[in-house]
């Protein structure tokens, strides 16, 4: 029984009007950061052209049948392999990672469209009739489908991405009803791996607060301690991995960990970021008058460190601003995965809220130099096309799932 | 059952919770950078946007007394690398470049190690045209490298002025501590002569050029179009004592002798010339100094950096014996009319001390003349040993003379107490005094020492502590401050003075032991001295004043390892007196046609 059939309820202005809005903000502080640029001034210009495209894509993908998404989920994923796999052939290596395809005018990286395809086909294969993630053998199969383009992507290496598509699995996982256990022993290991970050004593409080849970728990005790041993593992995994990444990887961490320690080198962005901001106040310097900014003190600032223009120019106000639109989308999003027609289509809701979650949280707390510097963009508001566009594509989708959903429930 | 949503509401709720968890953390920090301590980020801001070159000042220049130029700047390139953005590989093609050795540029980045790379390392001072040329053929692919424009020193007309002047040096760690806030890495200081001593007059007020760069230190225009930049403050410049024309009859007189002269106008203790010779080329200083050229000077036998003005400590020989003179006359011992014959010599217990002749009898005035030993061997043991020494330490021996230079020996003026010190009580006897008398012996002083000892006997026992700095020129309203001079008082009567004085004027204008070196219309009184040397040559030694009546100038003059001070002093002494007193005196040239013109009438 189909009852009301106003605009308001086939298409969700709550989650498209702060979507331009963020669209627009990004815009302007491209604008302010790239117009006076002696080598990205062009940039406002191309992105504001992507910006229309990304629209179109967003109302075409609207407007298409919804079963189409469930059909066309498994060519995505291999499409998606298949592109990870060519780039790695054939890449061009920006930044100390191999994660660019260059077709003449117009570069693109196969990670930002995998993002869709491994959304879509994990959803599609975990929502089939009588899958239970419970079960050891869904399981391996649904984490394989997800950790194949991980690993892809861990070859290129892109620290960030790899880091969004864990944590999209890992959500999917929660949300198709993976056991907290279960979810206890696949985090655990992180928790203490990123403890052990601070030192040994962090470490060890981390592996005996895990060992208190296992006692709640109360599983057997052969559970118990392969589970401590992989623990014990992962606290000291951070010294032999330290030792295998890149030197700028190596410097990122460091200057997260203490970011005076370098102020010129790989700090310098946290902190100069961090000035940025702080120094935009209440009401920020004013569009294209952050000293920060137009003297250009963060480098490549319109990409993963767009945020700190509008904290500059903006202030609080504007910084603020952003943080509510990006909740506004997050809570319709799970608003929506409650009320989609289907199993697939919550599983791929909470996949899309996983990876713009995930980009949000990191790129502000980088940006606000309360996580890592970790180079991933804001979605819809960082240069850069085909982020925009895929990131696009998915509200597109999802747009499409709520046109689709269940009024009556 | 395909259909169904997967999730329960906790599950939901935990996401909700996490947005929210992160929504609230962001804006509790947003709020503490942008409210609380917005204050703080924005002086950051506002500061690291902004970059500073220091403009140093050029350094105060030194004038004689007369204001004519003696030492000045001059504008030369210097060498910098920024190491955070120079590459090592480019060492061994710059040094090459520089004629350098190779290792040089590692070992100045060895050196300040412990600086921000960002900041620039002065490689050397003083490049020359050609590393400039290939340096600008080669700029694109030598980054971090680059050369500024500097003032370094500059010396006028042939007057070296070596020890004098002295050089100035890299800053080192040490001072750079000290003076926080003034200098900077790289920076030049006095590190020798009047440069150190009037450093902080000298280095005047460093100004500021400020740029706007972007985060790679990358210039992107001038900050407020320049009109904030500082100007950098000239230093004060130095009004010297030094007479121009007398320095350089010294400097020119000393070519090829060891040796140090002082010379002094005895009214006011002012510094008309001051030489240590040999000397060095100041002018190595100021630009890039090769180790192997430091190490040259520094080994040299004839040790061309030791200045023998205010250093070398030598007996003074017979200018010696007015010390006695006076103090018998002071004390009432003898009088002006006291008489001893001289039979060549002096028995004193079964030891014999030599005169140079056989002079019969002498009075005081011509025991000076004549220079007798015999009359000064006994005139010491009358006047005893301890108060003969006082009257030495009276006319400043044994102490220094507090000259405004840092290099200064004290020399030695011996009393009983010090032979007590030396030999041990009772270890030795009056026959250790006997040669004392005339300068001989356990005895010393330095050539500034001497010429302060002759300005007192010029100017009647009065004069001022000398010293080479007459004033300062101020750099903001290039007005003149005098500096201020101690006074000296010997506190000897007139009577004495007069008699020594008029013992000193025979030497030269009566029948004494310089009559050579008399010049045409003014009249010189000296005293020629002749240091027993046990390890060559006797050093030449001459103290002399002019003109006699009032003088104007007074002078002390040794040369080391030269025989007789009438000799091969009193020359030298001669030449200054002449280029300081005859001031228009004509070119030699001019001075035989003047001569053969007289000739005609």
């Amino acid at each position: 029984m189909r009852v009301n059939y106003s605009l308001q309820d086939k298409f969700d202005f709550l989650i498209f009007i702060p979507l331009l809005l963020l669209v627009v903000l990004g815009l302007l502080g491209i604008y302010s950061s790239t117009i006076n640029h002696p080598t990205a001034n062009g940039n406002f210009e191309r992105q504001f052209i992507w910006a229309i495209v990304s629209f179109m894509t967003i109302f075409i993908i609207y407007s298409l049948p919804s079963q189409i998404f469930k059909n066309i989920s498994m060519p995505a994923y291999a499409i998606s392999i298949f592109l990870l796999i060519l780039v790695l052939a054939v890449g061009k290596t920006v930044y100390g990672s191999k994660s660019w395809m260059n077709f003449g005018f117009v570069g693109f990286q196969p990670s930002e469209f995998a993002k869709i395809g491994t959304i879509l086909f994990l959803a599609k294969w975990m929502s089939e009739e009588n899958r239970d993630i419970n079960d050891p053998k869904t399981f391996m199969i649904s984490i394989s489908i997800g950790l194949l383009p991980v690993l892809l992507i861990m070859l290129e290496p892109d620290t960030g991405t790899t880091m969004v598509f864990m944590i999209i699995i890992l959500f999917m996982f929660f949300w198709k009803g993976l056991s907290l256990f279960e979810i206890f022993v696949v985090i655990s290991p992180a928790v203490v791996l990123f403890a052990s970050l601070f030192g040994k004593v962090t470490m060890f409080i981390s592996l005996i607060i895990i060992l208190l849970l296992l006692v709640i728990f109360k599983k057997n005790i052969f559970t118990n301690i392969s589970v401590m041993v992989m623990n014990l593992g992962a606290g000291f995994v951070f010294d032999i991995v330290y030792k295998i990444l890149k030197p700028h990887q190596q410097k990122r961490i460091d200057a997260f960990l203490d970011p005076m320690a370098d102020p010129l080198g790989a700090g310098y962005n946290a902190l100069q970021a961090k000035v940025a901001i702080g120094s935009g106040g209440f009401w920020g310097k004013g569009f294209m008058h952050g000293n920060q900014t137009q003297l250009r003190f963060i480098p490549k600032q319109w990409t993963d460190f767009i945020y700190c223009v509008i904290g500059e120019e903006f202030g609080l106000f504007g910084s603020v601003l952003v943080l509510i639109l990006f909740m506004l989308i997050f809570v319709r999003l799970l608003n929506l995965s409650k009320q989609t027609n289907d199993s697939f289509g919550s599983l791929v809701t909470i996949g899309a809220f996983a990876m713009f979650f995930t980009h949000f949280a990191i790129n502000i707390g980088m940006n606000l130099g309360i996580t890592p510097v970790v180079g991933i963009p804001l979605p819809f508001m960082s240069y850069g096309g085909s982020s925009l566009l895929v990131n696009s594509a998915m509200m597109g989708v999802l747009l499409n799932f709520y046109r689709n959903r269940r009024l009556y429930d | 059952m395909n259909d169904k949503i997967p999730a329960s509401v906790l599950r939901s709720r935990i996401f909700s919770f996490l947005i929210f968890v992160f929504f609230a953390a962001s804006v509790f920090q947003l709020f503490r950078m942008q409210v609380i301590n917005q204050k703080s980020y924005d002086q950051k801001s506002s500061e690291n946007s902004i970059k500073n070159i220091p403009l140093v000042p050029p350094r105060g220049l030194f004038y004689d007394r007369n204001f004519q130029l003696l030492v000045g700047n001059q504008s030369a390139f210097t060498l910098e690398i920024t190491p955070a953005f120079y590459d090592k590989k480019n060492n061994t093609i710059i040094e090459k470049v520089l004629e350098v050795p190779a290792g040089y540029i590692d070992k100045i980045f060895k050196k300040d190690a412990n600086y921000s790379k960002y900041l620039p390392r002065k490689i050397m001072r003083g490049l020359s045209p050609k590393f400039i040329a290939w340096f600008e053929e080669n700029r694109s692919e030598l980054k971090g490298v680059e050369y500024i424009s500097e003032m370094q020193r500059e010396y006028y007309d042939g007057v070296l002025g070596s020890h004098m002047f002295g050089y100035t040096k890299e800053i080192n760690a040490k001072q750079l501590k000290l003076f926080k806030g003034i200098y900077e890495m790289g920076d030049y200081v006095g590190n020798t002569g009047l440069e150190k001593t009037y450093e902080m007059y000298l280095h005047g007020i460093k100004g500021a050029k400020f740029y706007l760069v972007d985060s790679r230190q990358l210039v992107l225009g001038r900050y407020e179009n320049g009109e904030s930049d500082i100007a950098p403050r000239k230093g004060f410049d130095l009004v010297l004592s030094i007479d121009k024309d007398a320095q350089k009859a010294a400097e020119e007189s000393f070519v090829g002798k060891k040796g140090g002269l002082v010379a002094i106008e005895p009214a006011t203790g002012e510094i008309i010339a001051f030489v240590s010779s040999p000397q060095y080329d100041l002018s190595t200083f100021a630009s890039f100094t090769s180790s192997d050229k430091w190490k040259g000077l520094l080994i040299d036998p004839e040790k061309p950096m030791f200045n023998r003005a205010s250093m070398s400590q030598l007996p003074p020989g017979s200018t010696f014996k007015m010390i006695g003179a006076i103090a018998a006359l002071e004390e009432g011992i003898i009088d002006e009319k006291f008489m001893l014959n001289c039979g060549g010599g002096f028995q004193f217990g079964n030891r014999f001390f030599k005169c140079t002749h056989v002079h019969g009898g002498v009075n005081v005035v011509t025991a000076i003349e004549k220079s007798c030993n015999t009359f000064f061997y006994q005139i010491i043991l009358k006047v005893g040993f301890d108060k003969w020494s006082e009257y030495g330490k009276k006319f400043g021996f044994g102490s220094k003379t507090g000259i405004d230079i840092g290099e200064e020996a004290r020399g030695i003026m011996p009393s009983s107490a010090y032979f007590n010190k030396v030999y041990g009580k009772n270890k030795w006897t009056q026959g250790y005094v006997v040669s004392l008398g005339i300068g001989q012996g356990e005895v010393s002083a330095t050539p500034l020492q001497l010429a302060q000892y002759c300005a007192l006997l010029a100017n009647y026992g009065k004069s001022f502590k000398p010293h080479l700095l007459k004033g300062f020129i101020r750099n903001d309203n290039n007005q003149f401050i005098p500096a201020k001079a101690t006074e000296i008082n010997t506190s000897i009567s007139k009577r004495t003075m007069e008699l020594v004085r008029e013992g000193m004027f025979r030497v030269v204008q009566g029948a004494g032991t310089a009559t050579h070196v008399k010049i045409n219309g003014i009249n010189i009184a000296g005293k020629t001295g002749t240091a027993q040397n046990p390890h060559g040559q006797d050093h030449a030694i001459f103290i002399g004043f002019a003109p006699y009546e009032n003088p104007k100038i007074a002078v002390a003059c040794i040369v080391e390892n030269a025989g007789y001070g009438a000799t091969h002093a009193a020359p030298i002494v001669k030449n200054v007196i002449e280029a300081y007193l005859i001031k228009d005196k004509p070119k030699t040239k001019s001075n035989t046609i003047i001569a053969a013109k007289e000739m005609q009438r």
